[in-house]
């Protein structure tokens, strides 16, 4: 069942240089209970799609077209009153740098109290049960003594632990959680997208995971969203793009990737760089990084091929191949 | 056996740091704890870990950037530490280091070309002119234009930028380079081009690498040996087909299964480490890994394991491996 729909996002920024087109028309869904992967290099609209979905985009972002439905409700059409009840209650967002998204004048204690507070009447003492249960349930170690905690005692992984702990307080259906272990080493990596894949099973929520890393998505996700400068190249099920991705650009990142028996030869490149965001792009956006680049890949956007069922790439190829 | 391009000898890095109120309390952090290597010319070695276990810290070191402890780094048959600072500025040319953000590593107020000259300047008596050749030569090699002796560090992409500390590093012909993090802040697209610049320049001038990261999976790529990393000491180190085909410390392999594959149908058996790494001004007793070993016996909380060779060129700290276990 279908959460949460984007559909055609348009989302640009204004600057003194012009305007930035960070996305360019994107369509996903994400469904109940399922770990969907937003995956692409630097600049691709990956964190603005995430701040669209949850309202939090700079002051100089303009949605331009779009909806993003969730729950059959346009949340770009709520009142700031009505998108203020989504956010936290329904749909909450954890960041890369928890040292940052933590208040380091509060204790961690008191700042999970004040979601609670926020979203769930109650008594004080159960207030503070619900709290140390949190602790509990996101593996931080003494929940009593946690509540007189301030971030900077804690370590990178214990503070992100908390942030996810107060992501949870409101009981959301959504985690929208940015780069959650970019800033974490790898031990550390391994517990947090553990915790991540525990929530989801235990407590059905479904998440959004922004990552640069394809091996996360491999790992975490069920189904991968692949962006490039604002547009999505392919999207499916993660077995199927894995095992047979379509999309010339969903191949070169994968096969850019260094792996164990590899040693020494050289590494596929992606030639040339990621187009500015203030171009405008008329036909396919990878087109002049493309080696199978066609005639017709430079005047006009291809649209989705249905590869299978559940796995779409957007390439000018897979119409030429099917015509043939 | 020829004596290796760098030899290092139960090398130690104490950093003093006062604590508490007022800082009135002394407080030692010892960083770096007896490690022992050696890096034969031409060879590439990679030295992994997370973060505190002192691996910036060592190529501060070998540079003589900061002064260790203890123990003793010679290069090239000279011991570095007992060299007087002329002689250690003029070793210093053979010995370069690229770090992880050429963002930060780059004057923002120098041209490309200024960038490059810097070295040549500094340790050369060249021609502005001579000059000029020698940076459009070496910017050619990394891969940039000429049009790039112009730009500014903030008019570069970020592979761009790593080209270019990595020209600067070339500038004065060294026979080794320190490697810190260079493809981390990378893309993974462009991290294959930075890869593949480091494989072909150390074919062409067949230079000595030592490549620090924390990601397991680049540094097989690039390294001939793999030296791993906890808490100041190295606790295992081999050829970098062994580390992944047979890891034999504990915290290798939990390294090793917490890095992510990029395959969904892959069999893992994860091996999810508790905790995180403790304060290298507070290391547990015996061996430091025994807080989060899913393998810690009682021997292991009282004594520190001495290195084994479990195989030829494949040596661990563990105490799994005793003969009398």
């Amino acid at each position: 069942m279908a959460l949460l729909s984007i559909e055609n996002l348009t989302v640009e920024f204004n600057t003194p240089f012009g305007a930035v087109y960070a996305i360019r028309g994107i369509d996903f869904t994400l469904r109940k209970g399922e770990i969907l992967g937003l995956v692409g290099e630097t600049g691709c609209g990956k964190s603005v799609t995430g701040r669209s979905i949850i309202g939090l985009l700079d002051d100089n972002a303009r949605i331009t077209a779009g909806r993003i439905l969730f729950e059959d409700v346009d949340l770009l059409r709520l009142s700031d009153a009505a998108m203020h009840e989504v956010r936290g209650n329904r749909i909450a967002m954890i960041f890369q740098d928890p040292a940052t998204a933590l208040n380091p004048l509060f204790t961690i204690g008191a700042q999970i109290m004040d979601v609670l507070r926020a979203h769930r009447p109650a008594k004080r003492g159960d207030l503070k049960t619900d709290a140390m249960s949190l602790f509990a349930d996101v593996g931080l170690p003494d929940p009593a003594q946690m509540m007189h905690v301030y971030p900077h005692q804690l370590s990178g992984g214990q503070q992100q632990r908390a942030m996810i702990a107060l992501s949870l307080a409101a009981e959301p259906d959504v985690i929208i959680a940015d780069e959650p272990t970019t800033a974490l080493d790898v031990t550390i990596q391994a517990q947090i997208l553990d915790l991540l894949r525990v929530l989801q099973r235990e407590r059905s929520i479904s998440v959004i995971l922004i990552t640069h890393d394809l091996g996360i998505v491999a790992e975490t996700c069920q189904q991968v969203v692949v962006l490039y400068a604002g547009r999505v190249a392919e999207k499916g099920a993660v077995e199927a793009i894995f095992a047979a991705p379509q999309h010339p650009y969903t191949r070169g990142l994968l096969a850019a990737l260094p792996r164990p028996g590899s040693r020494g030869s050289d590494l596929q490149v992606i030639a040339g760089a990621v187009p500015s965001g203030l171009e405008r792009i008329a036909g396919c956006a990878f087109a002049p990084r493309c080696e199978y680049v066609m005639e017709i890949c430079r005047g006009q956007q291809p649209a989705f091929s249905d590869i299978k069922q559940a796995h779409q790439s957007a390439c000018h190829l897979h119409e030429t191949f099917a015509d043939a | 056996m020829p004596e290796p391009l760098l030899r290092v000898d139960d090398l130690s890095m104490v950093y003093q740091r006062r604590a508490g109120l007022l800082g009135r309390r002394a407080q030692q952090i010892r960083a770096l704890n007896g490690v022992s290597f050696s890096l034969g010319a031409g060879e590439t070695l990679g030295i992994v870990g997370e973060s505190g276990c002192g691996k910036s810290t060592l190529a501060r070191c070998i540079l003589r950037l900061l002064r260790p402890s203890g123990g003793r780094i010679r290069f090239d048959g000279d011991d570095l530490l007992a060299l007087p600072d002329e002689g250690m500025r003029v070793m210093r040319q053979r010995m370069q280091m690229v770090l992880q953000n050429p963002f930060s590593s780059l004057n923002p107020r120098l041209s490309g070309f200024e960038l490059v000259a810097e070295p040549l300047r500094t340790h050369t008596a060249m021609s502005r002119m001579e000059m000029a050749d020698r940076v459009a030569s070496l910017l050619a090699e990394v891969g940039l234009g000429v049009e790039f002796m112009s730009r500014h560090p903030h008019q570069l992409s970020g592979g761009q930028a790593q080209r270019t500390a990595l020209a600067r590093a070339l500038a004065l012909n060294p026979d080794f380079i320190i490697l810190d993090e260079p493809t981390s802040a990378l893309d993974v697209s462009v991290q294959a081009q930075i890869i593949n610049l480091l494989l072909g320049l150390q074919r062409q001038r067949g230079l000595t690498y030592l490549f620090i990261t924390h990601d397991l999976s680049v540094v097989q790529h690039i390294s001939d040996r793999i030296a791993v990393m906890y808490l100041g000491k190295i606790v295992e180190e081999t050829s970098s087909e062994a580390i992944f085909a047979n890891p034999q410390h504990p915290y290798t392999q939990a390294l090793l299964s917490s890095t992510p594959v990029p395959d969904p149908a892959a069999d893992r058996q994860r091996t999810i480490l508790p905790g995180a790494v403790p304060s290298a001004a507070n290391p547990p007793s015996g061996c430091a890994f025994h807080t989060r070993c899913p393998q810690a016996m009682d021997i292991c909380r009282a004594q520190y394991p001495a290195a084994r060779f479990v195989a030829r060129s494949h040596r661990v700290s563990c105490h799994l491996y005793d003969e009398s276990a």
